[in-house]
Parts: C-alpha cells; sequence; structure tokens
C-alpha cells in the first residue's frame, strides 16, 4: 500500500517536472510557431514572412541564455548535478587619460557606450552563448518530446472521456502515469551533455586562472623579498654598523677616559639585544619559529596563545604538511584572527582544524560584529588569492552585526 | 654549582661555558644533540641544566623534549631552557608538572651574566625563573583576561615580577616599595585569584597554573 502511494507521489512530482520542462524547452519553439501564424494571418504578399522571422530570430537568440540558466537551475535543483555556465566574465571598463573609456576591445567617448560595446562583443565572442544556442535548438526535438508524453496522456484522457470513448481515454491516463515519474529524467544526461563546458574551453579557462594565479604568487614573493631586505638593511644592519662604531669608540677611550668607555659599551649591549628583537620579529614573519618546530596545530596554539582574543583551537591529528601549504595556512589563520580582534572587536574565537579527504580544513568563528567583506585589493581578497595558488578555498559569511565565519581549505594532495 | 651545557652552536655553548666557569661553577658536561642531552641529563643528574630549544638532528625543538624527558625520569630536574625567541606554549609545557625547578629564558639575556646567574641560582633551588617577555604575553593573552581584569595597574605588575620568580625583597627594590607593601599586595592579588595556597615556592607555580588553566 505504501509503496502505491510513494508510486503515486513520485508521478505527482514527475507529472510536475515534465511539464516543467516542457514549458522551457518550448519557449523558443513557440515563438517561432507564433511566428508563423503571424506570418499566415498576415498572408500573401512576397516580404510578408521577413518581420515575423525577423523577430522570432532576435526573440531566439535572446532567450537562448535565459532558458540554458533556467534549465541549469532546474538540474541542479532536482538531482544536485551542477553545471557550470562557464560565460566570459567582462574585464573593467577603465577609463584612459585621454579621457576616454576602454573595454578590453575599443576606446569609447562615454562609459555607457564602452559597457555597452563590451557586452555585444562579449556576447558574441563567448563560445558560451553559441553553446546555449546549441541547447536551444536540440532541447525540444529531444528532452522535450519525452517530456511532453505524460501531458499528452493526460490530454488524450480528457479528450477521450469528453468524446465518450472510455477505452482511449483510460489508456492516455495509464500512459500518463506510467511515465511521468521517468519523462523528466533525460533532461540531465542531455543538459550535462550539451551545456558543459569542453573540455579545450575548460582547460583554457584553467590556463588562464593559473596564469594569473603564477602571476599574483611571482608579485606576492618579489614584495616579501623586498620587505625582508628593507627590514635588514634599515634595522639589523644599521644597528650592527653602529655597533662596531661604538666598540670602536669604547676601545679608543678605554684607556683615557674609562667611564665613558663603560657608558659606550653597556650601550653597545643595549643595541646589540634590540637588534636581536628585531632580527628575531623579522624571522616571526618569515617562518615562525614554533611552526617549524612543531607543525601547524601547536602554531596555531601558540598563536591563539598570544591573542588577546579568548581562543579555542581543536585540531585532528595532521601528517606532515608541505611547508608551503602549512604556511600559507598559518598565516592565513593570523590574518583572520587579526581581522577579528581590529575590525571586528571580537572578543572569543573557536578554531578547528580537521581533515576532509584529500584536504585540509580550518574552520575561525569568532563573536564579533560581522560585516567581512573580501574587497578587490584589500586583505581578504589577498588571503584568498595567496590560497588560490594551492588551489585553496576561503569562504566568509559575515552578516552585519555578526558573528563572522570564515572556511579555508587546502586540498593536500600527498596524503 | 654543576652544571651541564646543551647547545649546538659551538661558540655560544664555548662562551656559555667560560662564563659559568668564571662565575666558579663547574661545568660537567656539554652536549650537542637532543639525543646527547638526554643521555647527559640522565647519566650526570647535574644541579642545574642549560638547555637549547632548538638542536640537532631535526633542528626543531629537540632540546625542549629532552628536558622533558627527563624530568618525567627524574622530576623536578632543574632545566634552564634557552630560546632564540618566546613562546608560551613551551613555557605552559615546562611548568605543567609543577615539579618547580625551571627556567625559560631568552639567548640574549644570557649577555646579562647578573640576572642570568641570578636565574641559575633560582632555578637550581627548585624555583621558576620565566622571562619577562613570556610572562608579558602570559598576562595580556585572551585565555586569562577575565579575572586578571580585576587586578589593579600596580598588582598586575607585582604579579609579573611574582611570575617571573622573584622574591617578596627584589619585587620590592624593583618598585621602590617596601618588602611589607608587596606582601600587601600579593595577598590581595591571591584573594582576588581566588588562590589560597601561600608557601613561599608553590606561590609562583600557582599562579603560573592558574594562568594555565584560567
Amino acid at each position: 500500500m505504501s509503496k502505491l502511494v510513494t508510486w503515486l507521489a513520485s508521478a505527482g512530482t514527475g507529472f510536475l517536472r515534465a511539464c516543467a520542462v516542457l514549458a522551457v524547452v518550448l519557449l523558443v519553439p513557440a515563438l517561432w510557431a507564433a511566428a508563423v501564424g503571424l506570418w499566415i494571418w498576415w498572408g500573401a504578399g512576397p516580404w510578408s514572412w521577413l518581420a515575423p522571422f525577423a523577430w522570432a530570430g532576435i526573440g531566439t537568440v535572446a532567450l537562448s541564455r535565459p532558458v540554458c540558466k533556467l534549465t541549469r537551475g532546474l538540474v541542479t535543483r532536482w538531482t544536485g548535478t551542477v553545471i557550470p555556465g562557464g560565460y566570459r566574465q567582462a574585464a573593467p571598463v577603465v577609463r584612459m587619460s585621454t579621457g576616454y573609456w576602454w573595454n578590453g576591445f575599443s576606446y569609447e567617448r562615454t562609459s555607457r557606450d564602452a559597457r555597452q560595446d563590451q557586452r555585444l562583443r562579449l556576447w558574441w565572442s563567448d563560445p558560451a552563448t553559441w553553446r546555449d544556442l546549441r541547447f536551444t535548438a536540440i532541447a525540444p526535438v529531444t528532452v522535450g518530446l519525452l517530456a511532453a508524453v505524460p501531458p499528452a496522456g493526460v490530454a488524450v484522457a480528457v479528450l477521450g472521456l469528453l468524446q465518450h470513448s472510455p477505452g482511449i481515454g483510460l489508456l492516455g491516463l495509464l500512459v500518463a502515469v506510467t511515465t511521468a515519474p521517468y519523462a523528466w529524467r533525460p533532461l540531465e544526461p542531455v543538459a550535462v551533455r550539451f551545456l558543459r563546458a569542453s573540455f579545450t574551453m575548460a582547460l583554457a579557462d584553467r590556463v588562464d586562472e593559473l596564469t594569473a594565479q603564477r602571476a599574483d604568487a611571482t608579485v606576492t614573493q618579489a614584495a616579501e623579498i623586498r620587505r625582508i631586505e628593507r627590514d635588514l638593511h634599515d634595522g639589523a644592519q644599521a644597528r650592527l654598523v653602529a655597533l662596531g662604531l661604538s666598540l670602536a669608540t669604547a676601545e679608543k677611550l678605554m684607556e683615557t677616559n674609562p667611564d665613558q668607555a663603560k657608558a659606550l659599551l653597556r650601550q653597545a649591549r643595549t643595541g646589540a639585544a634590540t637588534s636581536l628583537t628585531e632580527i628575531r620579529e623579522l624571522v616571526r614573519g618569515i617562518s615562525p619559529p614554533v611552526l617549524t618546530e612543531r607543525g601547524l596545530a601547536d602554531a596555531v596554539r601558540a598563536l591563539a596563545l598570544d591573542s588577546p582574543l579568548e581562543t579555542e583551537v581543536s585540531a585532528e591529528d595532521l601528517p606532515p604538511l608541505d611547508p608551503p601549504i602549512e604556511s600559507a595556512v598559518y598565516f592565513g589563520i593570523a590574518e583572520l584572527l587579526t581581522n577579528a580582534v581590529k575590525h571586528a572587536h571580537a572578543t572569543e574565537a573557536r578554531i578547528a582544524i580537521t581533515r576532509q579527504d584529500n584536504a585540509i580544513v580550518v574552520e575561525l568563528a569568532d563573536n564579533g560584529r560581522g560585516g567581512a567583506l573580501a574587497r578587490p585589493g584589500g586583505g581578504l581578497d589577498g588571503l584568498r588569492r595567496r590560497l588560490a595558488v594551492f588551489d585553496g578555498t576561503l569562504e566568509i559569511d559575515s552578516p552585519p552585526g555578526g558573528p563572522t565565519r570564515a572556511r579555508m581549505m587546502v586540498p593536500c594532495e600527498s596524503w | 654549582m654543576r652544571i651541564l651545557v646543551a647547545e649546538d652552536l659551538y661558540l655560544l655553548r664555548d662562551g656559555m661555558v667560560r662564563l659559568l666557569e668564571a662565575f666558579g661553577h663547574e661545568v660537567v658536561a656539554t652536549a650537542g644533540t637532543g639525543p646527547e642531552t638526554l643521555d647527559a641529563l640522565l647519566t650526570h643528574r647535574p644541579e642545574v641544566a642549560i638547555v637549547d630549544v632548538r638542536m640537532p638532528p631535526t633542528q626543531s625543538d629537540e632540546g625542549l623534549r629532552a628536558a622533558l624527558a627527563a624530568r618525567k625520569e627524574i622530576p623536578g630536574l632543574p632545566v634552564l631552557i634557552l630560546s632564540q625567541h618566546v613562546e608560551q606554549l613551551y613555557a605552559r609545557e615546562l611548568l605543567a608538572d609543577g615539579a618547580g625547578g625551571v627556567g625559560y629564558f631568552l639567548k640574549e639575556n644570557v649577555f646579562d651574566a647578573d640576572q642570568f646567574m641570578d636565574a641559575l641560582t633560582r632555578v637550581a633551588g627548585g624555583g621558576t625563573a620565566i622571562d619577562p617577555a613570556v610572562i608579558a604575553k602570559l598576562l595580556t593573552s585572551g585565555t586569562s583576561n577575565r579575572r586578571l581584569a580585576r587586578l589593579t595597574e600596580r598588582e598586575h605588575s607585582v604579579l609579573a615580577l611574582m611570575a617571573e620568580g622573584l622574591a617578596n625583597h627584589t619585587i620590592g627594590q624593583r618598585l621602590f616599595l617596601s618588602e611589607s607593601a608587596i606582601s600587601k599586595y600579593t595577598t590581595s592579588i591571591f584573594g582576588k585569584l581566588g588562590i589560597t595556597d601561600d608557601s613561599t615556592n608553590r606561590r609562583v607555580l600557582a599562579v603560573l597554573t592558574y594562568l594555565n588553566k584560567a
């Protein structure tokens, strides 16, 4: 009995889904049908077909993207399969020194023109556009036909009952009920086959992404080396020179003025201690000693101890990680903690480090006031880009008023 | 005193040995790696050992591990840890067994011979000697903020010096206060932190243990 109920329920949802599929894929054919209708209605005249069919053509082009977006949405909602759109992203429109606007293709007088021109060219040159058009042409004759079976069955049933031929009516109903749970299902394979970015395109996108990441990494590294060089040059190196000078002077003064020599020596010792402190800070900024000595989990615990927040750290037993990944994750946590103190004014934080499949996942939650945004060029954006070098991701959930939750994920192939 | 020196950098080790001998102490053994250190600690049982945190073969926290392992065998074995950097995580681990006789110092404080010898004597006597930089971090870190917030500024500085392992009259000298004033402060600190035990050597540990667990 319950089996029958679940069967009927699935038939019901199946029927509704088939109707939805039909409605979506028939949008464009309906447009063309209307065009044909209009042409017939206008009647003779050698050019009377031109206007309706021109409109139908433009309508098809305009509808293809919404139809495909709808289809992707339906597939994701019903089967969980995510089909990425893969549309080309518009480059920013920038104002040149001449006052004109550059959109990546041409110069325009105003930013509005530049944007319009860019949209058009992007649309035209985007392989995804042609993929969408192809799908709108294919879908009605594949998915559309199959999805039409249950509604058609129902229509036959109704017609049969109205015409007082219960045999045909019953047959129609039988067809509708038996096909309903399955009729919408071809949507997924067809959409996956025709709507997913082609292998070449995915590869090209990946290459673009990697090129950008490599550039990022190179720039970051160069900047870091410059910072270290500057710190050493202005700090420790200068102090050591001063130290040498004091010692030389003290040596000279040793016999003539022992008191002053003593004072200078004391000063030299203080100087040595200060430069040690500076070098220590510098080393900590390059690679924290605890990280080298104890690994990520203990380094984060040490970080939590030093933080003014009340911080709770839970870490699974982690196998040794690649040093660059370990360091990126460590500095990521440090940055998020600093943000929690400085911007969110949090008082408590929780850090959880876990491994999931082939990835290390860090979750950090605070009780601050939230509102954290990954603005381009900001700290969080920088962090996201640094993680991206390792194919890692950063997700921030920070509604205004808090709390903030951050999740870092970095895959580790070595596990 | 019979002292053991474990340090992998020859220059530093040699310098320290000479400094110690200049102060009339006897260096019973030296060690340059983690396993050597553990061995020497267990066989020589020095009155106090000076151990560097980072040592070969792994160049990680070998020295600290050796010290902790030795203290597990011989509870209360006095060890003064020297480090290039201060890390309260390490200080907490040293203090965790509550047996006393531990110190954790920045290497550069060896330059200050008087302070260094003072710390060494305190550790050898079963007391504690913790670097002021570590104490500063302990006192500002989030985990102990709440109850410490009740202390006045003066009580804060007294507690900090107390946690370093200094005795009341030394604290008094540093803060330009009388010894009796200091003991009044300590009583009120213990009251505010809810520590009732007041034996002289245990109190520092009590404070630090409190900071550990709060």
